[in-house]
């Protein structure tokens, strides 16, 4: 009988259950193992046959890897309605944390000397230099928003425990929303709209952002799974 | 109370355990070797089927763990929350009404 906990931990891996869940329930059933190991030598049985007993007691480890997913699915909310969580979500929370993010720069050029006063920021807008960094500061708010929406995303495809292609169609919702959506700082003006066809468009590459978490989430994940499947030495 | 019990069954493993961690606070072995020793192994949980199970109890607020060492070994311990005790009350009041509506069904065929 071939041991259980070995293919259960990587059959988890494989299914992107999150390393925390993954982690007590290999320890959970390594426990109980032990205690069906005890009970078969207690009968009187060899240590190799209790152990090879105690394995086949358990089950199959694909079964229970998958049972944890579909427990791990059933257990939030984005888990359960992850047809409207990753393919609806997106298009909402999208502007919000945009949203917030333009704040967060309002806020830093208060921090920086400009306070709430219009005078002062239109004074700002009319100096080539300072406008120039507050355009980068823009650009470097609004990419971040489009990054963190994604991984937001991303992180809650990871704990929803839903399937990789969910992920994949946030991550494709985000990059659409970033390329309709488009902001624009000129002085003395902020213009904001979406469009599908303007050359009031954001840089293409603000919607290549998304695709790139989403390329990095899923090379981080072969990568771990790769790891998984190295023979342990020794 | 709910008029239709279509999912029924799929509340027994639920029942089971809710009912046995009413009573004591128990880890995942004991748990499947109560369930085999009281039902005489009519009911069988899967051993490691059982982890999957409570961990979502507890991502539903109706079970909580602790971890905790007895006689020299760690184990997580579960045990009924009140959200969890007040499940039980209702998942019990449904089975009697299920129960008792398959018995009078039983009865009629018999006679």
């Amino acid at each position: 009988m071939p041991d259980f906990i070995e293919p259960l931990r990587r059959r988890l891996v494989e299914l992107g259950c999150p390393s925390k869940q993954m982690r007590r329930l290999v320890r959970e059933v390594t426990e109980h193992r032990d205690d069906l190991k005890q009970a078969g030598l207690a009968e009187g049985l060899s240590d190799a046959d209790a152990g090879t007993r105690a394995n086949a007691q358990l089950g199959d480890p694909q079964v229970v890897a998958e049972q944890m997913m579909v427990a791990l699915r059933r257990s939030s909310w984005w888990g359960r309605h992850y047809v409207i969580t990753f393919s609806l979500l997106p298009v909402l929370v999208f502007p919000v944390l945009w949203l917030l993010f333009l704040f967060l720069e309002l806020l830093l050029a208060v921090t920086l000397g400009y306070s709430w006063n219009w005078d002062k920021m239109h004074a700002a807008a009319n100096n080539p230099v300072t406008f120039h960094h507050m355009l980068i500061a823009f650009y470097i708010m609004d990419y971040l928003a489009v990054a963190l929406a994604t991984l937001l995303f991303c992180w809650l495809a990871r704990r929803a425990a839903v399937k990789l292609k969910w992920m994949a169609i946030s991550c494709i919702v985000c990059a659409l929303v970033a390329v309709i959506v488009w902001a624009r700082l000129e002085p003395h003006s902020f213009f904001v709209g979406f469009s599908a066809n303007s050359h009031l468009h954001m840089p293409w590459y603000r919607g290549a952002i998304p695709l790139l978490v989403a390329l990095a989430m899923y090379v981080l994940q072969r990568r771990t799974i790769h790891l998984f499947r190295e023979p342990v030495a020794g | 109370m709910k008029k239709t019990n279509p999912s029924f069954l799929n509340g027994v493993p639920e029942l089971l355990v809710l009912r046995l961690l009413a009573r004591q606070e128990m880890y995942g072995y004991q748990i499947v070797e109560e369930i085999r020793t009281r039902t005489k192994e009519a009911l069988v949980f899967g051993e490691g089927c059982i982890y999957p199970y409570l961990h979502y109890l507890e991502a539903e607020k109706l079970v909580s763990s602790r971890r905790q060492a007895v006689e020299g070994r760690n184990r997580n311990y579960y045990r009924l929350t009140r959200r969890g005790q007040r499940r039980l009350e209702m998942l019990t009041a449904e089975w009697d009404r299920v129960t008792s509506g398959v018995a009078l069904l039983m009865e009629g065929q018999h006679a």
